[in-house]
């Protein structure tokens, strides 16, 4: 299959066209206008529909709308309006509706700025909006990979009924790789429970409120319904990839831009007598807790590389849980971390004698 | 609470006298009728002025911290917000006035472009109308959302080309007319509301003046050329905003009290709507074989709109 050139906002377009997205709902913001822009030109030549709200918080009602029907929909924004979107990110997660919700991240808070970012994270992965809820979450660090994980968002979340999201950046957003888009004949979950006339069948209800006469416990149970769905997710759809593990003595757990960046640096520090290693969440949630868990067996130190002020690093803290030592090294506010810098943190991060452990802590 | 700022003719020798409150070295694009607006807008008015800022190219341009070319308190919040954070100043005003612990007869007056106004911002802007605050809201008007790369909004004209209405094959741009942001905010009853353009400055500080001293919440929508969106020469921003009320694409009325008056009716001297849109690259595919109906659809929609402003005129006229 040949190649093309394309920037991450585009080819993340195209991915979501061909897993059949049909209906696309957006709103201005850098740095992901590339979307809509791409979106508003394609969806009409397959017969999909492009609508530019006039809001983020209305772009994401019309992406409830239009998933209660049965489409395919999709929206995508950044930072401030993902923030703006939070309300319905909760109600369609009580709703059990698919949606596939893309970030590209810049850096805040507040109006912030347009560069790239990783500082959604506690939002993405612990339920911006209220109640108890998780999004699936997918965190991208090439062009191809935002192709491959568009795709199986679609499916992912049609396949579990919830809203994914896909969290990317300015770097991943804007950035021009060469792709491979392949032709995809998209898996049709069959959806009983979507709104579709209710012609010769019962009607079905939608509903994320459950406080009718009679209902007494209905939102516990509907709670703990969710729950034994995002444990599913904990149990199968975990994705992460590892570099140099198998005798690495120092780790780095980083995701997206930051862990592409810190891949660099495993490199260099190998060519130092470092014994360098990396772990990549591909899933934010559910966490790759298990394989950091067994890593932190064997290591002598996890270095957590981050584009914001340490937030997946409690995350790692967590799956540690006290079994080895744990670093943080990062730049908020749309600083690009640099391979020098996280190559000086590992080389200060290293023990420096047999039972000394001296490590760095840049937080 | 409303005290008169007094009616005297905008002369050019007062004005040269007075200091500009936006200052230059801002970084807004050469030739963008924005700065124009805000320029003439702040030289109309004598008290202390507080100025409310949406997200957009007038903000992000003019504030870039550690530098800002606002001479004036200034401030901004979020992009769907204007009307409300002035509001919140105007209330915190009043409340220091009713306190005794401001003395001073002040101005507060909030800027958005036509994203931040009629489509996020509509909703802040419309419960500051009906609340009525003692405010002045002004849209510097470029039909789209320029900051953000030339997208659709809904102040956007028929036809025109953006980057989320992109004239292709199958759909020639934008196929909605514009929203008369205008006519709604004169139907929340407010104190005044009125249309503007820079080109005739004189009419346009007027208005800023009067919108000032009514009694209640003001609404000005001003057009400002944007040479990047509307695909035109750096030198014609004016000459654009002149054509615009020339062709009656933007009329100048006033609405005081429910009283509605147009202030520039060219009568038989009405131009085509082509003579407008013509130096625009926004509409270049307008003038492509096959799409005349839009050209008329066009004309028709303005002439529509221009014969029912004068009706309104006519009923509600003084």
């Amino acid at each position: 299959m040949s190649k093309v050139l394309l920037s991450g906002n585009e080819a993340l377009a195209e991915a979501a066209v061909r897993a059949g997205c049909k209906r696309y709902f957006g709103y201005p913001i850098t740095p992901q206008n590339e979307i809509p822009e791409y979106m508003s030109r394609r969806l009409p030549e397959v017969g999909g529909t492009f609508v530019q709200a006039e809001s983020e918080i209305a772009a994401i009602n019309m992406v409830f709308g239009a998933s209660a029907v049965g489409d395919r929909a999709m929206t995508s924004s950044s930072s401030p309006g993902i923030s703006l979107m939070q309300e319905t990110l909760s109600y369609l997660a009580a709703a059990e509706l698919p949606a596939v919700i893309v970030n590209m991240q810049r850096g805040g808070p507040g109006l912030g700025n347009i560069a790239p970012s990783q500082a959604d994270y506690f939002q993405a992965v612990k339920g911006g909006g209220h109640g108890d809820y998780k999004l699936l979450v997918y965190a991208p660090a090439s062009l191809q990979e935002v192709v491959n994980l568009t795709v199986q968002a679609f499916e992912k979340a049609d396949e579990y009924r919830t809203p994914v999201m896909i969290l990317g950046d300015g770097v991943i957003g804007q950035m021009m790789e060469p792709v491979e888009l392949p032709e995809i004949t998209p898996k049709r979950i069959e959806k009983p429970w979507a709104l579709t006339g209710a012609e010769g069948r019962p009607g079905n209800v939608i509903r994320s409120l459950f406080m009718l006469p009679g209902e007494d416990g209905m939102l516990e149970r509907h709670n703990y319904k969710l729950k034994i769905k995002y444990d599913r997710m904990v149990e199968n759809e975990v994705m992460h990839e590892s570099v140099h593990l198998e005798d690495a003595e120092i780790v780095i757990v980083a995701f997206g831009t930051a862990a592409r960046i810190a891949r660099t640096a495993v490199s260099i520090a190998r060519s130092q007598g470092i014994k360098a290693g990396l772990i990549r969440p591909i899933t934010l949630f559910p966490f790759p807790e298990q394989i950091i868990a067994a890593a932190a067996e064997r290591v002598e130190h996890i270095l957590v590389a981050e584009m914001n002020m340490g937030q997946m690093v409690e995350d790692v803290r967590l799956a540690v849980n006290g079994r080895t030592g744990v670093s943080f090294y990062g730049r908020p506010g749309g600083a690009v971390l640099t391979v020098e810098d996280i190559v000086s943190a590992l080389q200060s991060a290293v023990p420096r004698g047999a039972g000394q452990k001296k490590m760095h802590t840049v937080r | 609470m409303s005290t008169t700022t007094k009616e005297k003719p905008v002369t050019l020798k007062t004005l040269t006298n007075k200091q500009d409150l936006l200052s230059g070295g801002h970084r807004m694009c050469a030739g963008c009728g924005a700065p124009t607006v805000v320029r003439q807008v702040l030289l109309a008015i004598d008290e202390p002025v507080v100025i409310s800022n949406a997200t957009g190219c007038l903000e992000v341009s003019t504030c870039l911290f550690p530098y800002t070319a606002w001479r004036v308190p200034w401030m901004h919040s979020a992009f769907e917000n204007a009307a409300a954070t002035a509001s919140g100043i105007e209330t915190m005003y009043r409340a220091l006035r009713k306190k005794g612990k401001i003395k001073k007869n002040m101005k507060f007056i909030a800027f958005g472009g036509d994203g931040g106004t009629y489509d996020i911002g509509f909703q802040a802007l419309s419960g500051a109308m009906e609340r009525g605050h003692q405010l002045l809201y002004i849209c510097y008007d470029n039909g789209a959302y320029m900051n953000t790369g030339i997208q659709r909004s809904s102040a956007t004209p028929f036809g025109a080309n953006t980057t989320t209405c992109p004239a292709g094959s199958k759909i020639p741009g934008k196929l909605q007319k514009r929203k008369d942001l205008t006519r709604i905010m004169a139907a929340h009853n407010v104190a005044y509301a009125a249309q503007a353009s820079p080109h005739n400055w004189r009419d346009l500080m007027t208005k800023v003046k009067k919108a000032l001293a009514s009694d209640g919440p003001a609404y000005m929508g001003i057009v400002a050329p944007c040479n990047r969106g509307w695909r035109t020469q750096t030198d014609d921003s004016i000459l654009l905003s002149r054509l615009a009320v020339e062709t009656c694409y933007w009329p100048l009325y006033e609405v005081e009290n429910g009283t509605w008056t147009i202030n520039y009716d060219p009568k038989d001297k009405k131009k085509p709507i082509t003579e407008w849109i013509k130096p625009q690259g926004r509409f270049k595919h307008l003038f492509a074989p096959g799409n005349e109906w839009m050209l008329e659809k066009f004309q028709q929609i303005v002439d529509e709109d221009w014969e029912s402003l004068k009706k309104l005129q006519g009923t509600f006229g003084r």
